[in-house]
């Protein structure tokens, strides 16, 4: 398996970029595309905070002020970071946001890239290995979608700890499935068409004709389904934490910090709206990335960005 | 066909069996449910005889072979709560999820594909970019915080809508918009850019260039080609709806087999986990073979 | 598609429907949790007495909560102690149950054995263990109890124990017959259950003609449901909903404490002890994040037990001392850095994890090294019960609650060595604690009183937090207060229809 893992990293760049001269030409591509850009900016800026962002305000973020309780937004008396306002415990909501990004981000991108890879690789084998392999795959994919994932959670996190690395494994678990059923379902369409069908005549290798000819094709739905997955699972950790299991305080997310802000709607909205918002707009922003590289990405479609930058053909 | 759905049935039930077995055991680790019944101040005496009254002091083994007896009678055991059937409690409930799952499952997909061919005839229009990012907010915002401001703002404020609970039609619209939302942007999206992709394929590119005008015909066709992934996706959701919606029949007090499951597993009742299980297992695998038929009548080359 | 939502609202609300409001006598009672089962028997699990107790079953006694007649009678007439060791119950006479048959002392003798057979696990039968309890029939409406040892509380214990027809079997039963005001009606799983007024209660009938039960675990939503008129009352509402002049509050007998094991470093030393009590600001949590009208603890038990210490004072907020003392078990080679793990469970009372956050923060500040970990109900019970877990310090924040006026709901469970969730071993306590179950009168005052004083200001056994307010939100039709015992038991009979 992970043979195969570092097969895909180290191919895949280059079946997707066939012929880039360099970053320039992406630059190029990206700016031809405003909202993609606007997008690639924002996840720049939340890619800094979730690294950054808890090594500078982690104090700030933990400390209790009663007095800045509930603080409303938009006012800089207490300071900048209680531009947002103050939650429950008076602590600003900007500054808590900025460090929880940090835990989101891992905990969305590990679950993502997680069920995505593995997900991915079992669907390939699925799709292209003998019946009964893919038979085995598939039956296993059904006991995982059978099974509920909040069983699941409450089985890890009883057994194991609460702790970041377990939600992760949880939630990519649960994700698994999608992806695998998606990719044999793809792999089982493409196999048949022209192009495959001649490089297997060719002799080409199945390990090659898996990388350099399937792949490239469903790679972008695979991609799509990541993006929104994102967000799922984003909310999927959200939602745990709202039922009781989880992450929980005083660990915080995105999602966490929504749901306890939840109670507070009626009379301080803003605890729950921000980071809400936070979740939407990282959310949005992976989504016209992912509609962005669809275009960048596909031979027949990448003249759409190139020609004079001339938005969306 | 048959035969197909004869080997499906046979995977399917070794499946079920592995999930039975996983889970029995698995959530045997997860505590004593006789702390969690009894109060915290009861004996250790009265803990005993629970157990003993119960069959978990038993080794897990013994406990197993015996919940595989009574299942082979179809007996699912008694809900150590209720104390009643474990499969009454679960059939009662299932019912709503199905219905909700239903409903839901079949308006989505009729708005995702309208909503998502729409935009993929029109892509960087406006309205492509309208419908986009209107589902993607949508699909961005927690279920229980979209419920509960839905209450606030439907029934308290403007008072059109019952807050929560069953009876009318009405109490059913707040539950549905909320499990809309989500698997709605999640496939529109799909739609989208699978049928983007087959709009650029070539054999529909040929269509247009030697001047096919009507636009059903391009529809329907390029519908066809573009439909493979969306089913694998609504299959999905509509698993995930079946497992039960937990937060919006938590929220809305809706007596489906999500709540009663999240209920149960903090509870540690076995029997009704297990219960609960098998009965949306079938119902999933049943639904799967209707993916499967669809994909063969799409699909001729597919035979799964 | 979100345009169709708003016009099938639009067209909703043209439409005119305005949630029917019966004006009949009949109301809806909005709870957080739908009882398993509607078992007699059960009823001191809360969600279960609050739709039994009183309406369908009744007791023998009663435990006057809203006034301080103490205890009253109710299926009893009168009671007195014939020799030291026997009580004697006059039973009223006339009295039937929903099934239509007699209520007599063989009934009150069926009840009291089929609340303590091992056949089935009723609640009720925890409050007798330990004590030989042997009902005698002497004529239809006379029934003594023979204890060994003395029960001084026997009346107050009966006050728990629901009275079923000697018919019953025993088995959970879905269909409960009693002597109460109301039958159970309807039962739809998972919506609603149903209550109807009899018109052959032996006492005074109640306003009410009938009630009906929903269940809604998120209580916002209760809460909009009485301000939508969906429901009259609910009865549980967070303290952050009861905004409006609907809402009423009520102390709800729970107490908040940090309970320690103090078998284990640096928590058996007693400075450090005090070092945790002095260090919390319990203050700054009132009228923020709990709600206003909490009242800090200095005992497990609420002010209006039986025995509350008045003589001992809160600890107040000394951050200063607290690391002085801290300091001081230092230089003695208490190992005062230790990682102290605080439990406290989610969503055990509005504002749980806001309120173990401030303490964590507020411990941490004067020097401790505290962990939070926030957990559900299952793990909470590995925390709180023994055998407790000991591989490091802890500190399990719980709720304890004790409406029946008497300490020894309490404190045998919570103090003795024996105790389930006892976290001192003391000698003195257990001897304190079996003398007072065993004295009456002024002397049973005067022990629990020691004790609480003892407890609190000598052994300092814990870190006793605050005694809880709860709020209700009441409709605008009727009429009803909440009371201390509001969380167990909710009589049909207190509410008044406008």
């Amino acid at each position: 398996m992970s043979e195969t893992t570092t097969d895909t990293a180290a191919k895949t760049p280059v079946t997707m970029t066939p012929g880039a001269s360099g970053p320039r030409r992406v630059l190029r591509m990206l700016w031809a595309d405003k909202l993609a850009f606007v997008a690639i900016l924002f996840l720049m800026v939340v890619l800094l905070s979730a690294i950054f962002g808890p090594m500078f305000l982690e104090d700030m973020a933990s400390k209790t002020n009663l007095r800045a309780r509930n603080a409303a937004p938009f006012e800089l008396e207490r300071g900048f970071f209680y531009i947002l306002g103050g939650d429950a415990l008076g602590r600003p909501l900007l500054a808590r946001i900025i460090v929880a990004s940090q835990n989101t981000m891992v905990i969305a991108a590990g679950a993502v890239f997680g069920s995505l890879i593995v997900g991915s690789t079992l669907g390939l084998i699925a799709g292209y290995a003998g019946r009964w392999t893919g038979e085995v795959i598939m039956r296993l994919a059904d006991v995982i979608m059978s099974f509920p994932s909040l069983l699941l959670a409450v089985i890890v996190l009883y057994m194991l700890e609460p702790s970041i690395g377990n939600l992760v494994l949880v939630l990519a678990i649960t994700r698994i499935p999608i992806y695998l059923r998606t990719t044999r379902a793809e792999v089982l369409e493409v196999r048949e068409r022209m192009f495959v069908q001649a490089a297997k005549v060719m002799g080409a290798s199945n390990r090659r004709i898996v990388f350099k000819h399937i792949l490239p094709v469903i790679l972008p739905t695979l991609l799509t389904i990541a993006t929104l997955d994102f967000a799922f699972v984003m909310l999927a950790e959200s939602a745990l934490s709202f039922l009781g299991i989880g992450i929980q305080a005083p660990e915080i997310t995105w999602g966490l910090m929504v749901s306890q802000g939840r109670q507070y709607l009626t009379n301080a909205w803003w605890l729950a709206f921000w980071p809400g918002l936070a979740i939407i707009l990282t959310t949005m922003s992976l989504n016209l990335l992912s509609s962005w590289m669809r275009v960048a990405l596909n031979p027949t479609q990448r003249w759409r960005l190139e020609i004079g930058g001339k938005k969306n053909g | 066909m048959k035969k197909m759905l004869g080997k499906r049935a046979v995977s399917s039930f070794v499946s079920l069996m592995v999930l039975i077995v996983l889970v029995f055991f698995l959530s045997r680790l997860t505590g004593d449910p006789a702390a969690l019944y009894l109060p915290v101040d009861a004996s250790e005496a009265m803990r005993e005889n629970f157990r003993e009254i119960h069959g978990l002091n038993d080794p897990v083994l013994v406990q197993f072979g015996r919940y595989l007896s009574d299942l082979v009678q179809l007996d699912f055991g008694d809900s150590l709560r209720k104390a009643r059937p474990a499969i009454d409690v679960v059939l009662e409930s299932f019912v709503w999820t199905l219905q909700l799952a239903l409903i839901t499952m079949t308006l989505v997909t009729v708005a995702a594909i309208i909503f998502g061919s729409i935009a993929a005839f029109n892509v960087g229009r406006p309205f492509d970019r309208f419908a986009s990012v209107l589902s993607l907010i949508g699909a961005s915002a927690p279920d229980f915080w979209i419920a509960i401001v839905g209450i606030v703002l439907f029934s308290v404020n403007f008072g059109w809508l019952p807050t929560s609970g069953t009876g009318t039609v009405w109490h059913w619209i707040l539950p549905i918009c909320v499990l809309f939302i989500r698997p709605f942007g999640l496939i529109l999206q799909i739609v989208r850019g699978s049928m983007i992709n087959a709009l650029g394929s070539p054999y529909v590119k040929t269509a247009r260039a030697k001047g096919v005008k009507n636009r059903p015909v391009i529809f329907v066709h390029t519908l066809r080609n573009a439909m493979l992934p969306v089913i694998t996706v609504i299959g999905d959701q509509a698993a995930a709806l079946l497992n039960g919606a937990v937060v919006v029949e938590t929220i809305f007090g809706f007596p489906g087999v999500g709540k009663l499951m999240i209920d149960s597993i903090l509870q540690r009742d076995f029997n009704v986990i297990l219960a609960a299980i098998m009965v949306t297992a079938i119902a999933i695998f049943i639904m799967n073979i209707l993916i499967d038929i669809a994909y063969a009548l799409l699909d001729p080359r597919i035979r799964a | 598609m979100k345009q169709t939502t708003l016009l099938a609202g639009v067209l909703l609300a043209t439409s005119a429907l305005s949630p029917a409001f019966a004006q009949d006598t009949s109301v809806t009672i909005v709870l957080g949790e739908e009882p398993d089962l509607v078992e007699p028997c059960m009823a001191t699990r809360s969600n279960i007495g609050r739709i039994v107790l009183g309406n369908i079953s009744e007791t023998l006694t009663e435990l006057d909560v809203r006034g301080d007649e103490g205890l009253k009678p109710r299926l009893a007439e009168s009671w007195e102690l014939v020799d030291d060791t026997t009580w004697r119950f006059h039973l009223r006479e006339g009295v039937t149950f929903s099934d239509g048959t007699a209520f007599d002392a063989a009934d009150v003798k069926h009840s009291f054995e089929r609340a303590g057979s091992d056949q089935i696990t009723c609640e009720i039968s925890r409050y007798y263990e330990g004590i030989s309890i042997t009902p005698s029939v002497v004529d239809d409406l006379t029934i003594d109890f023979k204890t060994d040892p003395a029960q001084p509380i026997l009346p107050l214990l009966l006050s728990l124990l629901t009275i079923v027809p000697s018919e019953t079997p025993i088995e959970f039963t879905r269909e409960p017959v009693g002597t109460g005001p109301y039958v159970l009606s309807n039962w739809e799983p998972g919506q609603s259950i149903t209550l109807e007024r009899r018109d052959d209660y032996w006492g005074e009938q109640p306003a009410v003609s009938s009630a009906t039960y929903a269940f809604r675990s998120d209580p916002s939503v209760r809460a909009a449901m009485v301000q939508t008129g969906e429901a009259d009352i609910a009865p549980s509402i967070s303290a952050i909903d009861a905004t409006t002049d609907m809402d009423r509050s009520y102390p709800n007998s729970e107490t908040t404490y940090l309970r320690i094991d103090h078998a284990v470093a640096p928590l058996d030393d007693k400075r450090v002890r005090e070092a945790l009590n002095l260090g919390i600001d319990r203050e700054a949590f009132v009228g923020t994040i709990l709600a206003e009208g909490t009242q800090i603890a200095t005992a497990i038990n609420v002010p209006t037990t039986l025995g509350w210490n008045p003589d001992t004072e809160a600890w107040a907020y000394d951050p200063d001392r607290a690391k002085a003392l801290l300091e001081e078990a230092k230089a003695d080679g208490v190992p005062v850095d230790t990682e102290i793990l605080l439990v406290g469970r989610t969503a055990n009372f509005p504002g749980a994890t806001e309120t173990y956050e401030a303490i964590q923060s507020m411990l941490s500040e004067v020097g401790f090294n505290v962990r939070l970990q926030m957990v559900e109900v299952a793990e909470h019970e590995q925390y709180y019960s023994k055998p407790y877990v000991q591989d490091q310090p802890i500190l399990v924040g719980a709720q304890h609650d004790n409406s029946r006026g008497d300490p020894v709901f309490s404190m045998y469970f919570k103090y003795h060595s024996d105790g389930r969730q006892a976290g001192i071993a003391d000698a003195k306590a257990d001897d304190l604690i079996e003398r007072a179950t065993a004295a009456t009168g002024d002397e049973r005052v005067a022990l629990w009183s020691e004790l609480f004083g003892y407890l609190h200001d000598d052994l300092v056994a814990d870190v006793l937090l605050f005694h809880m307010v709860g709020h209700a939100r009441v409709g605008e039709n009727v009429d009803f207060t909440p009371t201390i015992a509001t969380n167990s038991q909710l009589q049909l009979s207190e509410i008044g229809v406008k």
